[in-house]
């Protein structure tokens, strides 16, 4: 059975190997530049450095490619799904070959159980070479701009795509057996995977574990990179962009309300003068006026446990359809 | 003898349409079956049902004493020739008999081999380039080399031109002898399983509606002539299947299991019938049956076209 499965795989397989290695010669000279410059900025530096300049080279030179290849890292368990795990089983029933094959001395549990696994761990393999390239590759990048938990970044790096590609192969299998025909399940299956891709970091991650919440006095060490408030007189004074004490962190907003020392919204009527629309005079202004707000972050050291975490419910997920897959074929098809 | 189907008020619904209705059968093992019906009676449900393909919806089915496919023992015994014969387009002819060996533990390497060999086929050709015929003879090969006990086919013939039918029809004939197996194979036609079929099922209109051995179907069922009125009270024992009336006699087709016929009527009167009347009186009673809604496929396709 191994064999069939592989007979009926290799071309695929010889495809994903072709744009695998394409894409590792990119990922390598990518790996390579981003190195280059954490060199000239931070480890060869030899006059005018600073952490925020670093910062800034290494975003202008490579914030592009870095975003395009974390898009591909997602987009190819989304492609596994869809050319490898909707056809799986659908498209022998299309053409009717399923009624050959299980014809044949074998169980169709057996069958399915060999194909699944097979192309699973296919899958698993290709999205984990490819997550593993783009986090060598980035990561001087994600070091120095310690933002790992961005909702941009956090799906293309270290164990979560495996989970995705797991999942994806999975859930097109049993989509297709469902609808037994391949191209709707493939349509399908991109739609359900770019749901989950969108419900996941909006509705389910920032939920994993509970925010840490946090009162911060605004100081003069307090940086923030916007102040914003209502047009008239009684309107709120919001702030932006505060990072602050804690470098990696997910900030659960980025917009948070000013508080003075009673616990009231400060207004721009009260703030007055200080609104001047400079930041740094705006903010040095401020923090004379013994001000606080309050933030919402998962904090840096949790990224490990997110990534576990999401793993480990794509791969329950999938795990939970491949048992729906089996199930379905064994109660044989109506 | 355990019988190699058995089934007992076998029924499959696809939602309330009726592909097959309370089907109970016992097929002795050693025959070759012929399956007949019209279009749309029910003859590839059976068959899916049989090799485990598809679930019933009611009722019990054995195949050589267990559930159709319910282990690989149980499939290593079967072989099921779908309809259309579905084969792998993108794999060669070899690739195929590498299937059958892989996934079957009693596969008879020396005869797929000899059998491509005879009906000349490529063993680099990819099966989506055959045609018809010799995909027929592919799908045959992989199912006789699997060394089954029972071989089912599905209108193995139906696609295929009278010439390529004649030359399938005779090597399954080979195979049969030369490997002891139950065969069931199904036509709309008759005239396709006449000359090899020695048991009968006829389906129509979602059920069965005759069985037995072909032999003693014959001799049970005869064609009498009388008088207009002569033959309307039969006694018990002696069904009539059809009726066709003119002002002055009338023809029957009835079944007399008991014998009781010779003694009513004249021997004159009575005459042999041969296999394609007793089945198309069969479908005409069941045309009838379903009341107002001919069975669908009969009327463009009758059995005695291909003759």
């Amino acid at each position: 059975m191994i064999w069939l499965t592989w007979r009926q795989f290799r071309g695929q397989a010889l495809i994903a190997l072709a744009a695998l290695a394409a894409l590792t010669v990119f990922l390598v000279l990518l790996g390579l530049r981003i190195r280059d410059t954490y060199a000239a900025y931070v480890t060869d530096c030899a006059a005018a450095c600073s952490l925020s300049s670093a910062r800034d080279a290494m975003e202008d030179a490579h914030f592009g490619p870095l975003l395009l290849s974390g898009l591909l890292v997602v987009l190819v368990p989304a492609l596994i799904g869809a050319f490898w795990g909707a056809p799986l089983v659908s498209r022998e029933i299309e053409t009717g070959t399923h009624r050959l094959v299980w014809s044949q001395s074998i169980t169709r549990t057996r069958w399915l159980a060999v194909k699944l696994t097979f192309v699973t761990l296919a899958g698993i393999a290709l999205a984990a070479a490819l997550s593993l390239l783009l986090t060598w590759a980035a990561s001087p990048y994600d070091e120095l701009l310690a933002g790992r938990f961005d909702p941009l970044l956090f799906p293309t790096r270290n164990i979560v795509p495996l989970g995705y590609a797991a999942f994806a192969v999975t859930a097109g299998t049993a989509i297709g057996l469902l609808t037994r025909r391949a191209i709707p399940a493939m349509a399908i299956t991109l739609a359900v995977f770019a749901v989950l891709q969108i419900l996941v970091p909006t509705a389910i991650r920032p939920h994993l574990r509970p925010a840490v919440t946090e009162s911060v006095a605004f100081t003069p060490d307090t940086r923030v990179t916007e102040f914003s408030a209502g047009n008239s007189e009684g309107g709120g004074v919001t702030i932006n962009g505060y990072q602050g004490t804690i470098p990696g962190a997910w900030m659960m907003s980025n917009r948070v309300p000013l508080f003075d020392a009673s616990g009231e919204q400060v207004t721009r009527g009260e703030l007055g003068d200080c609104l001047t629309g400079e930041l740094d005079r705006d903010m040095a202004c401020l923090a004379q006026m013994n001000l606080h707000f309050t933030v919402k972050y998962q904090p840096a050291n949790r990224y490990w446990t997110f990534q576990w975490l999401e793993f480990g419910g794509y791969l329950l997920l999938g795990g939970a359809l491949a048992a729906f897959a089996f199930w379905h074929i064994r109660r044989g098809l109506s | 003898m355990t019988p190699v189907l058995r089934s007992d008020g076998l029924t499959k619904r696809y939602g309330r349409r009726p592909a097959l209705t309370e089907a109970t059968l016992s097929i002795p093992a050693g025959r070759i079956v012929g399956l007949v019906g019209p279009n749309g009676a029910g003859k590839s449900t059976l068959l899916n049902l049989t090799s485990g393909i598809i679930a019933p919806t009611a009722g019990t089915i054995e195949v050589l004493g267990a559930r159709p496919a319910a282990s690989a023992t149980q499939l290593a015994k079967v072989a099921f020739v779908a309809q259309d014969t579905p084969v792998y387009a993108g794999l060669s002819v070899a690739d195929h008999l590498r299937l059958g060996a892989r996934l079957n533990p009693k596969w008879d390497a020396a005869l797929a081999r000899r059998r491509v060999e005879q009906v000349g086929l490529d063993p680099a050709q990819k099966a989506g380039r055959l045609s018809g015929g010799q995909r027929a003879q592919l799908a045959l090969t992989l199912a006789a080399a699997k060394r089954p006990q029972l071989l089912i086919f599905d209108e193995p013939v139906a696609a295929l031109d009278p010439l390529a039918r004649r030359a399938f029809l005779q090597s399954l004939m080979e195979f049969v002898a030369e490997l002891e197996v139950t065969v069931i194979l199904s036509s709309h036609l008759l005239a396709d399983l006449e000359r090899v079929c020695d048991h009968l099922v006829v389906l129509a209109g979602s059920r069965v509606q005759l069985v037995g051995d072909v032999e003693d179907l014959l001799d049970v069922h005869k064609r009498v002539i009388g008088a207009r009125g002569e033959l309307d009270a039969l006694p018990p024992g002696i069904e009539v299947i059809q009726a066709d009336h003119t002002t002055r006699q009338s023809t029957l087709v009835v079944r007399d299991t008991t014998g009781v016929l010779a003694q009513l009527v004249p021997a004159a009167d009575v005459e042999r019938i041969d296999l394609e009347d007793m089945v198309l009186a069969y479908l005409t009673r069941a045309a009838r049956v379903t009341a107002g809604a001919p069975i669908r496929g009969y009327a463009e396709q009758p059995l005695e076209a291909q003759r």
